[in-house]
């Protein structure tokens, strides 16, 4: 991390956190079951285990995640599998009402 | 491998069935329309006679046959019944199978039944398929299974599917073709995840999950239950209670009709009614109503028949249910299955309910320092008004009835310690207009004795059950203090539940964040002059815009 500076507060945490070692300290599955705290950062939970790290509010770049079809698990991906799932919602932002999850409960 | 309970350290007698572990992990299903595949699941099964005409009919154009006359894929895998709903679905969405209601109850009956798992298969995972919130998976310590599958999958996904090696290099194909960009994610990108993926992964999936084991192949030559008959009922609803009483069950077109006649701790009728279907000789999926609500159940049956034991679950908010075991009546055995509490406070008097078989013979007898005078009797249940002497000794205590024993009991003088429970859970942002409802968070303040070694949090604590508590919400950490979580989150009720706040942006916190939060959950429970505290934590997050019956 030397030839980087961070610049602001979460980039500060996170060269916190490797100086103070606690970057191995992550380790999969350490959260409740079906979260996935990995592909940067997580959707659930940040690295730490904690949200503070999340890229909030999601919807900023929820459609970031569903067209590269990043969390797969968690967001339906519109490359392959949900080609149609935001067609009725140009902007995640302002539209997320109009977004349905692709299991409804019912 | 297998989960971990995260409420309590210590050994917890007082009711290994009035598990606290609970919550769901997704919804059920609906693909297109008003087809709902979910309830391929729960309800009426069709015929698995007309299953393989079907598949011919319908699968065979793009699954060939194989030299030895197998359907490539298709003949070559054995899931659960909910593993087998979420193919037809992938089927239907990847592929534009379109299958009829009909067709995909016949489907899914006659894929379970033939390539399913064997009770001892499914009996690590039952977590995720009772849909209980607030599990944690061990670390699988073998391999790169954490990483590979578990950084986005629970471990039970994994461990509900049997393939040889072959077929599972056939996943890992399918997941690079569909998710192209997978290699780019992290723990992908920064090793020779390719390598790893397609070597290492088939090769210990096919030793460790196998297509053929004896436990499938005796399930298979193994007589199946019939399940038809009267049965006795206990269960715990956290946050609520326990329940119990009796239910009924009637052979009926593809499965059963159940009715339960039941009463909550403080007598209160609950009525439920509902049908089933039996997969694989032994996976009871229901669906019905409790208490005027519609619930699903998932329970599995014994290889003899005389148990089932499971969750059922509020359908449209799968992370509130309850445990629920069930002894067959009609044998000469008699069982406790229940208590309406599972302890006594010394120098008081209580009136408590026993739910179980057998209990119109034979003394009751909660041992030294503890009376009980008989209000009223049947086969199935018993109530009584206990009282426990002042100078009654605390602790872990046997409860019997003639024959029938149970060791979740506990008398105590004073509590030593609180623990919220569970320790660790998480509730999901929803509603707010949108279509994804919330995700709730149940918690209870259970009361602990310190034990032999005079210890809080040592693994002989006895474990009294749960207390009526206040509830306080706190910031979880630093980051959570400044971000004001504890404000923007959501809000404690006063029976320990959580309701997340509304979806969506909220411009008034700072960067317009979710209402998304770290939290720590405060109990606060008064034990005559004591206060007692405990604490959890709870991760209040974002919501599932995917949310299979197996995460």
């Amino acid at each position: 991390m030397k030839h980087l500076t961070p610049i602001n507060k979460k980039a500060r945490l996170v060269d916190q956190a490797v100086e103070d070692g606690h970057m191995d300290e992550v380790v999969a599955m350490q959260v409740v079951v079906g979260c996935a705290s990995t592909m940067d950062p997580g959707w659930e939970v940040d690295p730490f285990g904690s949200v503070a790290a999340l890229c909030a509010p999601m919807e900023a770049d929820l459609y970031g995640c569903s067209d590269p079809c990043w969390w797969p698990a968690q967001v339906p991906d519109t490359i392959n599998s949900y080609p149609d799932w935001n067609a009725k919602a140009a902007s995640a932002q302002n539209d997320w009402r109009a977004l349905q999850s692709v299991f409804p409960k019912e | 491998m297998g989960p971990r309970r995260r409420d309590s350290g210590g050994t917890a007698p007082a009711d290994q069935w009035h598990g606290v572990l609970f919550g769901a992990l997704a919804g059920t299903m609906l693909f297109g329309g008003a087809m709902t595949i979910a309830d391929d699941a729960f309800a009426a099964g069709g015929g698995a006679t007309d299953g393989r005409a079907l598949i011919q009919e319908r699968c065979s154009s793009c699954h060939q046959k194989e030299a030895d006359g197998t359907l490539h894929r298709i003949d070559h895998v054995r899931k659960t019944p909910e593993g087998w709903t979420m193919t037809l679905f992938r089927m239907r969405q990847f592929h534009g199978v379109a299958l009829s209601e009909e067709e995909q109850r016949t489907l899914v009956a006659y894929f379970a039944d033939r390539q399913g798992l064997a009770p001892e298969e499914t009996a690590p995972y039952r977590y995720v398929l009772e849909r209980r919130p607030a599990v944690v998976e061990e670390p699988v310590t073998d391999g790169d299974l954490s990483v590979m599958c578990a950084r986005c999958h629970s471990v039970a996904r994994v461990g509900l599917q049997r393939r040889d090696a072959d077929e599972w290099t056939r996943l890992v194909n399918f997941h690079l073709g569909q998710w192209p960009t997978i290699e780019y994610s992290a723990q992908g990108r920064d090793r020779k995840w390719w390598e790893i993926a397609s070597t290492q992964i088939p090769q210990l999936l096919g030793t460790k999950f196998p297509f053929k084991t004896d436990a499938w192949t005796d399930w298979q030559a193994a007589p199946k239950p019939d399940l038809a008959g009267r049965w006795a009922v206990a269960g715990h609803r956290p946050g609520i209670g326990s329940y119990g009483g009796t239910a009924t069950v009637t052979k009926a077109e593809n499965g059963y009709r159940v009715t339960y006649e039941l009463t909550d701790a403080a007598g209160k009728p609950l009525s439920g009614e509902g049908r089933s279907v039996v997969y694989t000789g032994y996976e009871w999926r229901g669906t019905g109503t409790l208490d005027g609500k519609p619930v699903r159940e998932v329970f599995a049956a014994s290889r003899d028949g005389s148990r089932l034991d499971g969750r059922w679950f509020l359908t449209q908010q799968d992370e509130v249910g309850g445990s629920l075991h069930a002894l067959r009546i009609g044998g000469t055995a008699s069982a406790i299955l229940g208590t309406s509490q599972s302890f006594l406070k010394a120098g008081t008097t209580a009136r408590i309910t026993l739910w179980g078989a057998g209990l119109d013979r034979g003394e009751i007898a909660f041992g030294p320092g503890v009376s009980a005078k008989i209000l009223s009797r049947s086969p199935t249940a018993m109530t009584v008004e206990a009282t426990a002497a002042a100078d009654a000794a605390p602790g872990a205590r046997s409860l019997t009835v003639g024959g029938a024993r149970t060791d979740g009991f506990a008398v105590y003088a004073t509590l030593d310690s609180v623990r919220v429970e569970p320790d660790y859970a998480i509730a999901r942002i929803g509603g707010n207009s949108g279509p994804v409802p919330p995700m709730t968070a149940q918690f209870e303040a259970v009361g602990y004795l310190n034990g032999p070694d005079g210890k809080p949090g040592t693994e002989d604590d006895v474990r009294v059950g749960p207390m009526p508590a206040s509830w306080n919400v706190e910031p979880f950490n630093e980051a959570a203090a400044q971000m004001q979580d504890a404000k923007f989150a959501g809000a404690m009720g006063p029976t320990g539940l959580f309701m997340p706040a509304g979806a969506g942006p909220n411009p008034q916190r700072q960067f317009g964040t979710n209402n998304i939060g770290d939290l720590k959950i405060v109990g606060t429970v008064q034990d005559g002059s004591a206060t007692l505290t405990g604490s959890g934590r709870l991760i209040s997050t974002v919501q599932r815009w995917n949310d299979p019956p197996i995460h």
